[in-house]
């Protein structure tokens, strides 16, 4: 019982950061129909930035991480303007096209200020672990569970209550509408894309904390497409359970299936997640939150 | 049709020559002379100046490039009667030696530039002492990026296949073997950038150093010998390339000949995936863990397990090392529980060759061990051209491959014990089986000091080796 308890606390704590990049896939989505496949490039680019700023430029850890959110949100917001808002009109897959080039592009630079070393960001976890009886939880967990619920609680509530949040809600359901009432649909692009690239910035310091960031950390934000359509293209909430359900699948993956089922072969975990994606979809095609969509054919 | 507006036209421009300045810059602060400044904060962070200058200098050579390759004149492939380009003897000739490596985007990106400048500063010294035979030697101007695929290999090679006299590097496994035929065809001696056990079969390869099956039987039997002669069992965590399977496969072998319960644990790339990994070396509790995978995952694999409270031995393959890894939170659990394996002593050593090899580089403040990979493996190219040279024959395929494969020994500078570099021989007597151990060390240039030089263990020594060990590998 505690070999699945333990499993199930690594799973939410990885989770957390999947779930931190899934959301911030899905409120670009939700504002501009458009899958951005530049986000675990800017996970990478944000993570990279955190460890030059404790390193190069000596700042504490959470004052680099603050500074790393906003100067990636500035970057978000400054690639909508730039790549992304002539495309307004245009199919959306051009739109995604045009994310994948950026995908591309952002790793080239991000790699070369990474260079062929780890790159440590500076975080004070490590692999420190907090006992609770037979239980552990390591610190960097603990803090991933904990910012992540803070920073989703804060964004449900901008979403919900802020006047900002409503315009970006109205032009999610209805572009065209929200123009007509005066909401300046581009500025809520541009804002999501900010939003989504502070988030990939907290989780790719999570994730390359203990270890540090490389050329290769990318790659874990790809681990985010399961989780959006497991949880819904559309949904937030949908988009927290999905990185979580991701993490906890893959944790107890990895704990059980060499036991118990040694026949699916090495490191099956990596495949898990995209399992459980097709299992509910083959029940729930619009995912577990999405919006069902329903045309007239 | 949607138009860019001026403005739109301007930020787009704005930006893209914004990112080309931030790489720039990126290069020009590695050039800094201040970067090497103790008291900038630069310089509390992992060192990447050799590496940094590693890849500025093959940008330059690129540019070299560009000049050079259209007009050069050759009388056999590879052998021009003209100056290189940048000269150091404008009176003699030029040999160029092709490199086929991964400089960019291959999961080898950050070793290639850094192998690639140490050969090119090994040949500069050789031609600042020259040359060889009236001629000096290039490895700058024929050098392409094989992103470490086999189909990209084959792309490249076929654009500098003509204009080579030999392959001076060839980077990966699977790479190398892509063009075998080809290179077997024509004659084209080549110098692998990894430690397949299968090399010393293949007859235009000049391997240096011990390979992965040596390596790892070293690896038990020092564990065994040095630290546990009571231990019990032994795993292996590796990556599903030949690296990985060669090593496991050469473990699995050792723990047989040792009486050891064996168990192996295929892991992916990336430090988050090493979970499944980490619950079996928590689950088994093997006495000695030995790694075939990267730093990344050296660090999440080392790090977690001490963290969950496993207290057994790692050792890992040259390549989990990097000296960035004691800037990492692994960094404790490293110096505790980790020892490296290297095929020829650290970067810090104190031989000849070492010595040699720091004072061409510049006498960098870090260092790191791809620097003792490419300058190491450059000593057989050079002495079977010296052995052309001292023969009444012309520069030519033919003959760098006839001189090559008449090499009985070659001279390392110490680098590696006396008699390696014999292949003239066969495998069983060609390949090295010296193993050198190393402890994480803050104070030394790799971040490696040693603790065992040139180590050969009994299962290595009593290896019947007449296949490569991946060969065994199920």
């Amino acid at each position: 019982m505690s070999t699945f308890a333990q499993s199930i606390i690594s799973g939410l704590g990885q989770g957390s950061a999947y779930a931190m990049l899934a959301v911030g896939f899905v409120i670009i989505f939700k504002s501009t129909g458009v899958i951005s496949f530049a986000q675990p490039a800017l996970m990478a680019a944000g993570a990279t930035l955190v460890s030059y700023l404790v390193f190069q430029f000596g700042l504490g850890f959470p004052a680099a991480v603050a500074v790393g959110v906003l100067v990636l949100a500035g970057v978000g917001l400054g690639l909508e303007r730039v790549a992304l808002r002539p495309l307004v009109g245009r199919p959306v897959f051009v739109a995604a096209i045009v994310t994948l080039g950026l995908d591309t592009a952002i790793r080239a630079v991000t790699n070369r200020f990474i260079g062929p070393d780890l790159r440590p960001v500076g975080d004070p976890w490590g692999y420190d672990r907090l006992e609770l009886g037979p239980l552990f939880l390591q610190h960097r967990y603990l803090a991933m569970i904990v910012t992540a619920a803070i920073v989703l609680a804060a964004l449900f509530t901008f979403f919900r209550y802020s006047r900002v949040g409503l315009a970006m809600r109205a032009t999610a359901f209805d572009q065209e509408t929200s123009l007509a009432q005066g909401i300046s649909v581009g500025a809520v692009f541009a804002l999501s894309w900010a939003l989504a690239a502070g988030l990939a910035t907290l989780a790719g310091v999570f994730v390359a904390a203990g270890s540090g960031v490389s050329q290769g950390t990318w790659v874990v934000g790809l681990k985010a497409l399961p989780a959006i359509v497991l949880g819904g293209l559309d949904s937030l909430p949908g988009a927290v359970v999905g990185g979580l359900a991701v993490g906890v699948v893959e944790a107890l993956v990895q704990t059980y299936q060499p036991v118990h089922a040694p026949w699916l072969g090495g490191n099956f975990s990596l495949v898990a997640p995209y399992v459980l994606m097709l299992l509910v979809l083959l029940v729930r095609p619009y995912g577990l939150f999405g919006t069902p969509e329903i045309r007239r054919v | 049709m949607h138009h860019l507006s001026p403005v739109r036209t301007l930020l787009l421009l704005i930006t893209i020559v914004v990112l080309a300045a931030a790489c720039r810059a990126e290069d020009e602060a590695a050039e800094d002379p201040a970067d090497d400044v103790v008291d900038d904060p630069a310089a509390e962070e992992p060192a990447e100046d050799d590496e940094d200058d590693a890849a500025e200098d093959l940008e330059d050579a690129d540019e070299v490039d560009e000049d050079a390759v259209a007009d050069v004149e050759f009388d056999e492939p590879g052998v021009s009667p003209e100056p290189c380009p940048d000269a150091v003897n404008e009176d003699n000739g030029c040999l160029y030696l092709g490199v086929l490596s991964d400089l960019t985007e291959g999961p080898f990106s950050a070793a290639g530039p850094v192998i690639q400048q140490a050969q090119e500063a090994f040949f500069q010294r050789v031609n600042e002492q020259g040359g060889v035979g009236g001629y000096d030697i290039d490895i700058s101007t024929y050098v392409r990026d094989n992103l470490y695929q086999p189909e990209q290999q084959a792309q490249v090679w076929d654009e500098i296949r003509d204009d080579v006299l030999a392959l001076g590097m060839s980077l990966g496994s699977a790479p190398t073997l892509a063009i075998m035929d080809d290179l077997e065809d024509n004659d084209v001696v080549t110098v692998p950038a990894t430690w397949n056990s299968d090399w010393p079969f293949q007859e235009v390869i000049a391997e240096t150093g011990t390979n992965y099956c040596f390596e790892s039987m070293n690896s038990v039997d020092y564990y065994l010998q040095e630290e546990n002669p009571d231990a019990e069992s032994v795993m292996v965590v590796y990556f599903p390339q030949d690296f990985g399977q060669d090593g496991a496969a050469a473990i699995e072998l050792a723990a047989e000949a040792n009486d050891l319960e064996f168990f192996g644990v295929e892991t992916p790339e990336g430090a988050d995936n090493q979970g499944e990994a980490i619950g079996r070396i928590m689950a088994e509790d093997p006495d000695m863990v030995m790694i075939y995978a990267g730093p990344e995952e050296t660090a999440a694999l080392v790090g977690e397990s001490a963290a969950q409270g496993y207290e057994g031995r790692f050792i890992g393959a040259t390549p989990t090392w990097n000296v960035a890894l004691l800037d990492t939170a692994a960094a404790d659990a490293l110096s505790e529980l980790y020892i490296n394996q290297s095929y020829w002593p650290v970067f810090g050593a104190d031989t000849p060759g070492h010595e040699a090899m720091r004072e061409a580089l510049g006498d960098p403040e870090r260092g790191s061990d791809f620097s003792t990979a490419g300058w190491t493996h450059s000593y057989p190219m050079l002495e079977a051209l010296e052995a052309v040279a001292e023969s009444d024959e012309d520069f030519s395929r033919s003959a760098v491959m006839e001189a090559f494969q008449s090499l009985e020994e070659v001279d390392y500078e110490g680098m590696l014990p006396e008699g390696a570099g014999n292949y003239a021989a066969e495998p069983q007597e060609r390949a090295l089986r010296e193993s050198n151990f190393n402890v994480p060390d803050p104070d030394e240039p790799s971040g490696l000091a040693p603790v065992e030089e040139f180590f050969v263990g009994d299962t290595a020594a009593e290896h019947d080796f007449d296949q490569p060990c991946i060969d065994f590998y199920e």
